[in-house]
């Protein structure tokens, strides 16, 4: 399963929160072109410099297909910041 | 195999008992201490889990990361794909920096086994700056 939302949370010095939730799926239909072109440059790259394109393919969605369950949360004193993929 | 076990087979190689009678002993000593589980039995850890607490740099600070098994062993899949040019020229400047590791020698399959039993470790500092803790659940 890809991942499906990914929320970020921050909360500055003056101990403002802000919370932004990023729903992948649409995010990617709605950058596509550019994705599109990041890929054909990757192949393109992956070309150059002698890179198997079918498995740097494989490997990244490997990596998007794991990513889920990810959390990194730091805190220090006031401010703090949150990533999570579920 | 534990030790009345292997006491019974002793008995039975030097002839004190016949081997129905040991057959029996060994019946009767299964039925009071029972198999362990199967190792494949047990549940699987699915996240590696990296905590800190620190009270150093003016106040209290906290880390806590969360990272998928499966994550580890995609990104450790990732690292197949390097070029030997580009693990020659690692290794030099590896060399030069005074850390002598051969990276042409470390293969995917080695990495991931050592991803495989990941799930055993258990990291625990506990000082007055603060505690870290490393471990699988």
């Amino acid at each position: 399963m890809i991942p499906q939302l990914v929320t970020v949370r921050s909360r500055g010095r003056d101990g403002r929160r802000r919370r932004f939730f990023i729903p992948v799926l649409p995010v990617l239909l709605v950058l596509s072109p550019l994705l599109l072109l990041a890929v054909l440059a990757g192949l393109v790259a992956c070309v150059v410099f002698r890179i198997n394109p079918g498995g740097a393919l494989r490997g990244v969605g490997q990596v998007l297909l794991a990513l889920p369950g990810s959390q990194f949360e730091i805190e220090e004193g006031r401010t703090a910041f949150l990533v999570s993929v579920r | 195999m534990n030790e009345q076990r292997r006491q019974v087979l002793q008995m039975l190689a030097e002839g004190k008992i016949t081997a129905d009678e040991a057959e029996r002993l060994i019946d009767a000593l299964a039925r009071e201490q029972p198999e362990p589980a199967a190792p494949g039995s047990k549940v699987r850890p699915k996240y590696l889990r990296v905590l800190v607490n620190s009270t150093e740099l003016g106040g209290p600070g906290k880390v806590n990361v969360r990272v998928p098994l499966q994550l580890l062993r995609a990104g450790v899949r990732l690292t197949s794909l390097i070029p030997q040019d580009a693990l020659g020229q690692v290794n030099l400047q590896l060399h030069r920096s005074g850390v002598p590791i051969d990276l042409t020698q470390l293969k995917p399959q080695q990495l991931e086994d050592l991803i495989e039993h990941l799930d055993d470790i258990t990291v625990d500092v506990d000082s007055p700056e603060g505690k870290v803790q490393v471990f699988c659940e």
